[in-house]
């Protein structure tokens, strides 16, 4: 029996293709779009937004329970877009992670350092057979004591960067392409600024307006660097805020 | 754990005699982005291509030259999660190495110990029957649920990796010690050679080519550099040609 191609079981484990792909790990990217959710991210001059859409399938659901965004220390953010099964098991993961590193070293996990093990693990899941790549692109986000404010992007490859927007989940190429051309020149957003760019680009991208409790709004400043998630209240004010400019 | 279900190696020699997922490993290699190295009189350079995938990347988080030791430095083409790992081990020898010395690691050593590393992931496993592979997939849900995660960073273990691909990239090791500057390629099967200026990755064949008309003995550094950014622009310039 030849092996030559992996015997079709390239598309089930992860190893190589014959063009050199790993189609599981690309199986997952289509995991997480198939959530049906898009998420963004900006970064301001002193803040970082984060936005999901709250889709509560069943009015019997309890609203509060239904979310993506997760506090991973007091001044780390994570928000998940794809599996939720997933995404808890990752969050959980860090929550360990990032009290272990505080306790070991005495300081606060960085955001970079956090975002880099999330990526390392993922990495470990391409290379393994025993275990199947997470089906979440995880955005993390928080104040770091050097560099400012920082959102980096992890995704089921184990690719990580910095970035200064980005967009993950079903419409996540039209939001990038928006977001481009508000981030052309380098511009250096206020907290308002940010948290209203952020938010119209996921209206623009699903073209539609949003009521407060359909979206889940995240942000880390400079000047209170705990994350923290908007309140309702919050999120209208934003969206007032915006509808007015428009 | 879920390994015992792949106690087989999944790298194995195909009937004319070739290890397929390596081959593989060499074309994930070959699509990644372009990098070169050149050895110099007194230096080595390495460069490679940083396009990330859009203008929204913060480009100071991105770093694809990474520093090994004081006096070396590695870069790499192909799938840079993978990259990371070898990083993270090579860095770690090269600490013990000076631990058990109080020298710096030299430069063969460490490709030699970083090369076995990835020439570790192609020989995974215990061997195993070939129909185990087919009772393997079948019990794959269930034994998903009884798996439990296993933490990062074992590997330095002497049991053989269970269950695992070869690495996804080629590394151009540039180092500086006692016997001067050295430059080594080391690939996913875990050879490596030593080199007096080479290239992976897109484009390889065209870089390959402008290196050996321009590389001489005696380059010193400046011009090293200055023929790697040409070398690197070679390759754009050629790809533009090609779409229009």
């Amino acid at each position: 029996m030849s092996r030559g191609s992996g015997g079709g079981y390239d598309r089930h484990i992860t190893i190589f293709s014959p063009e050199g792909r790993l189609f599981q790990v690309e199986y997952a990217f289509k995991a997480v779009k198939a959530s049906g959710i898009t998420s963004i991210g900006v970064r301001g001059k002193d803040s970082v937004c984060v936005v999901t859409q709250k889709k509560v399938p069943d009015k019997l659901l309890d609203q509060t329970s239904v979310t993506h965004l997760f506090p991973i220390t007091k001044f780390l953010g994570l928000l998940a877009t794809g599996m939720t099964a997933d995404a808890r098991t990752l969050v959980q993961q860090a929550r360990n992670e990032a009290a272990e590193f505080r306790f070991r070293y005495g300081y606060e996990m960085p955001v970079d350092v956090l975002a880099r093990w999330i990526a390392d693990k993922s990495q470990v899941y391409t290379q393994h057979a025993y275990m199947r790549p997470l089906g979440v692109v995880a955005m993390i986000l928080g104040i770091d004591d050097e560099n400012g404010p920082r959102l980096f992007k992890c995704d089921p490859a184990g690719h990580f960067f910095g970035h200064k927007a980005t967009s993950a989940g079903l419409k996540e190429q039209e939001a990038i392409n928006f977001l481009e051309k508000k981030m052309k020149n380098d511009p250096a957003f206020s907290y308002d600024e940010t948290v209203q760019t952020a938010i119209s680009a996921l209206q623009s991208v699903l073209q539609e307006d949003f009521k407060p409790n359909e979206i889940e709004v995240g942000v880390v400043r400079t000047d209170s660097p705990a994350f923290r998630v908007l309140s309702t209240e919050e999120i209208d004010e934003h969206l007032t805020a915006i509808s007015e400019r428009d | 754990m879920g390994d015992s279900q792949y106690s087989f190696s999944l790298t194995t020699f195909s009937p004319s005699g070739k290890l397929v997922q390596i081959e593989h490993a060499l074309t994930a290699v070959g699509s990644g982005q372009t990098s070169l190295g050149i050895k110099a009189a007194n230096g080595v350079v390495i460069a490679t291509e940083k396009k990330l995938p859009s203008i929204l990347v913060d480009e100071a988080s991105v770093q694809k030259i990474q520093v090994l030791t004081p006096n070396i430095g590695v870069v790499y083409s192909g799938m840079g999660p993978d990259s990371r790992v070898l990083v993270r081990k090579s860095r770690k020898q090269a600490e013990q190495y000076h631990r058990l010395y109080k020298e710096s690691i030299p430069v063969t050593q460490l490709v030699r110990e970083t090369a076995a590393v990835m020439q570790e992931f192609t020989q995974s496993g215990a061997g195993r029957p070939m129909l185990g592979w087919l009772q393997t997939i079948l019990d794959f849900n269930v034994k998903l649920k009884k798996t439990k995660l296993r933490a990062l960073g074992n590997m330095s273990h002497k049991k053989t990796l269970l269950g695992v691909r070869p690495f996804g990239v080629s590394l151009l090791v540039a180092g500086f010690d006692d016997n001067g500057p050295q430059l080594y390629q080391v690939d996913p099967s875990g050879s490596y050679f030593s080199w007096k200026a080479s290239a992976m990755g897109k484009n390889v064949s065209n870089a390959k080519t402008f290196l050996e008309k321009r590389y001489t003995d005696d380059m010193e550094l400046d011009d090293a550099v200055h023929t790697a950014i040409l070398t690197l622009k070679e390759g754009y310039m050629h790809l533009k040609l090609l779409f229009f």
